[in-house]
């Protein structure tokens, strides 16, 4: 019961993580309907980000977010501006190369700047933990897991009751009605990729205490990523946090579930997500386009 | 007409070429990708043995390639090395994955393979008569840490954590059947992928085990983790036990809060009474600014050995691989020799030696005949 309950609870706060990842990506979607397969490497330069300004300067790495949050967004904002812009009215496969053609740019300028070293950020608390009744909490998870719903209820209050978030909603329900109403569709573009950069950045920060970096590191969360993404419902935001909690929380009690283990744990996730696709093609919380 | 030009220059230069008896030897290594920082160890100790062997007079040609850690990318060096740059021999690969590929391949090529460090057992198991290897294997490092334990107090149980990687899940097996051997039962065994952030719930489980020993089987960076999260939810064996690769590294050592008396195996240390073991060490450490970590060594002795049997091969591989069965080395790595016993062919048997991380530092502690340090058992528990 004990380990089931560990495992539940460290399953739900990993899945925090993954949300936030998740919304990012979604966001980026519902405004522009292109899938960001630079993701995974947004949040990895997010990572290198937090390392530096750890390593150099000596800043928490949960309080750097206050610095590479802006940071991140500026990158993001940059892409969209320079090359996604460019690509909008493109043939899908057109908008994948290039995004997937980002990616790699990152990555590799990472490996020719840091080298393909892993790097491991080590603070006062990266091995502790908190315990309640028997369970142990690790602090660097709950630190951001907390963060991470704080995050989250600021970007629905954001996306709910502010004028530019009511705006970003409306250019992800429908582009062209959206722009008929006077809303600089545009402008809501690069505000969604500088968000969904921020918020890849933002995740790659908090995982950094209890992760490892390195420049290929992306690759396997562009694919958590689009799995939550396509689970919840594409440019659902409240899919993607069910979906990052869903996936976190599988993944985890796969590993205890007797006969399939650590080992297998992904093979489940993505038997789950089968399952889904299957009787659900929008996705869980998606409206379907038929 | 020009094939003829080039056939009558090759049959003029050949002799020359001969006279001057340049040994060329390719190398494989992990020099980027995920297993870089311990691929970067060998490529240092072979850089020493590059020196000492020029210093001996030998016209070495060393001809590198990166197999970024990946099975089919190392079959292609493979290729090259043996086809356009025409080596006699090759030392390499790193890890067990690659390895055991490559070495298929130069079996296939008949070049001479000498492999320093990769220790899954069914690499030199194969009826290969071209593949001779240095290191240790899995059966060793298992047998090495379990005699240990025993030595220190006769422990009931073990748990099993393995990544699962070639070199992982051979350790895990050999490890296996030790334990079962020695009596020791083993109360958990599992393989989980490496790279993923979270290892609570699998922690979880082996904590319920409460096994007395836990052996793991880890490469860089997942070795700290898995430690870490142990420390998180507590457990707290007898004594952890780590299979080289990832906990003999000086990152983790570093890593003070969680590495402290965990044990690990190892093929190699700098205090080992192996002759010139020590000078090694302190030239390493000059050169390189880090104490050698056992790949190093290995590394070092492969190329030692590889490029003495070329030397006197003059270019002929099959005249290689007959010196390398033939022959029997000696320097810091103890003595090397390419027998087959138990299976296995060209297979040296090695002497491995047990440390333990004690405040940030690797102390030798088995066997009695090698240790400069007294082991800290049982494991005295998370600092809180």
């Amino acid at each position: 019961m004990i380990v089931f309950l560990q495992s539940l609870l460290s399953g739900v706060l990993v899945g925090g993580v993954y949300a936030l990842i998740g919304i990012g990506l979604t966001i980026i979607f519902g405004v522009m309907r292109i899938i960001n397969f630079a993701h995974g490497d947004l949040l990895m330069v997010g990572m290198y980000l937090t390392f530096f300004i750890f390593t150099l300067l000596g800043i928490d790495p949960f309080l750097s977010i206050l610095v590479s949050i802006p940071l991140m967004f500026l990158l993001g904002a940059f892409l969209q501006k320079v090359f996604i812009n460019r690509v909008l009215n493109a043939l899908p496969q057109n908008q994948i190369l290039l995004t997937i053609g980002l990616g790699l740019v990152m990555s590799n300028t990472a490996m020719l700047l840091f080298t393909s070293d892993y790097r491991i950020l080590t603070t006062s608390y990266s091995s502790g933990s908190v315990s309640l009744g028997g369970l142990s909490i690790s602090t660097p998870l709950l630190l951001s897991f907390l963060i991470t719903a704080a995050i989250t209820a600021f970007l629905y209050w954001f996306l709910l009751k502010t004028d530019i978030g009511q705006a970003i909603r409306a250019t992800a329900q429908d582009r062209d009605a959206a722009q008929l109403m006077g809303i600089n569709v545009k402008r809501m573009s690069v505000l969604a990729t500088g968000l969904g950069a921020a918020l890849a950045g933002t995740a790659g920060a908090l995982i950094s205490p209890t992760y490892y970096i390195y420049p290929q590191v992306g690759s396997a969360f562009t694919l958590k990523a689009f799995v939550i993404v396509v689970l919840g419902g594409m440019g659902s935001i409240i899919g993607a946090t069910m979906g990052g909690i869903i996936i976190g929380v599988t993944e985890s009690l796969a590993a205890v579930t007797p006969f399939i283990g650590s080992g297998l744990k992904e093979a489940v996730v993505f038997l789950l997500f089968l399952l889904v696709l299957l009787f659900r093609p929008a996705g869980l919380l998606g409206k379907s386009r038929m | 007409m020009q094939k003829r030009i080039a056939s009558m220059l090759a049959a003029l230069l050949v002799p020359a070429l001969a006279a001057a008896a340049p040994v060329k030897i390719g190398i494989i290594n992990s020099m980027t990708g995920p297993q870089a920082p311990i691929g970067e160890s060998l490529t240092n100790g072979m850089k020493l043995a590059e020196e000492d062997l020029k210093a001996k007079g030998i016209d070495l040609q060393l001809v590198w390639e990166d197999d970024t850690g990946k099975p089919q990318v190392g079959l292609s060096a493979v290729e090259k090395l043996a086809s356009r740059d025409n080596v006699v021999g090759i030392v390499g690969a790193y890890t067990s994955a690659v390895t055991n590929a490559v070495a298929k391949k130069a079996n296939d090529y008949k070049v001479p393979l000498v492999n320093p460090v990769a220790s899954k057992e069914e690499i030199t198991r194969q009826g290969y008569k071209y593949v001779f290897r240095v290191s240790a294997t899995t059966e060793d490092y298992a047998a090495i840490l379990l005699d240990m334990a025993n030595s220190l107090g006769k422990a009931a149980s073990i748990a099993i954590l393995n990544e699962n990687t070639d070199f992982g899940v051979s350790g895990a097996k050999s490890a296996k059947a030790i334990a079962e051997k020695r009596g020791i039962k083993v109360v958990f065994e599992e393989a989980y992928s490496p790279g993923s952030p979270d290892y609570r719930s699998t922690l979880s489980k082996v904590k319920a085990a409460s096994p007395e020993l836990v052996f793991m089987v880890s490469y860089v960076a997942d070795a700290i983790l898995l430690m870490r999260q142990s420390r998180e939810i507590g457990l707290s064996p007898k004594a952890f036990l780590g299979a080289g690769a990832g906990f003999s590294t000086d990152k983790f050592a570093s890593e003070q809060e969680i590495s402290n008396a965990v044990f690990s195996s190892t093929q190699w240390t700098p205090s080992a009474s192996w002759p010139g073991a020590k000078e090694f060490g302190d030239r390493y450490q000059k050169r390189f600014g880090k104490v050698p970590p056992y790949h190093a060594a290995n590394a070092y002795a492969a190329l030692m050995v590889m490029a003495d049997a070329a030397s006197k091969a003059g270019g002929d591989r099959e005249k290689l691989a007959a010196n390398l069965r033939a022959g029997k080395w000696d320097g810091i790595f103890g003595e090397v020799k390419f027998q087959d016993f138990d299976g296995y062919q060209g297979q040296n048997k090695h002497q491995m030696l047990v440390e333990q991380v004690q405040a940030g530092k690797f102390v030798t502690v088995w066997p009695q005949k090698f240790a400069n340090g007294k082991a800290i058992y049982p494991f005295p528990g998370w600092k809180k």
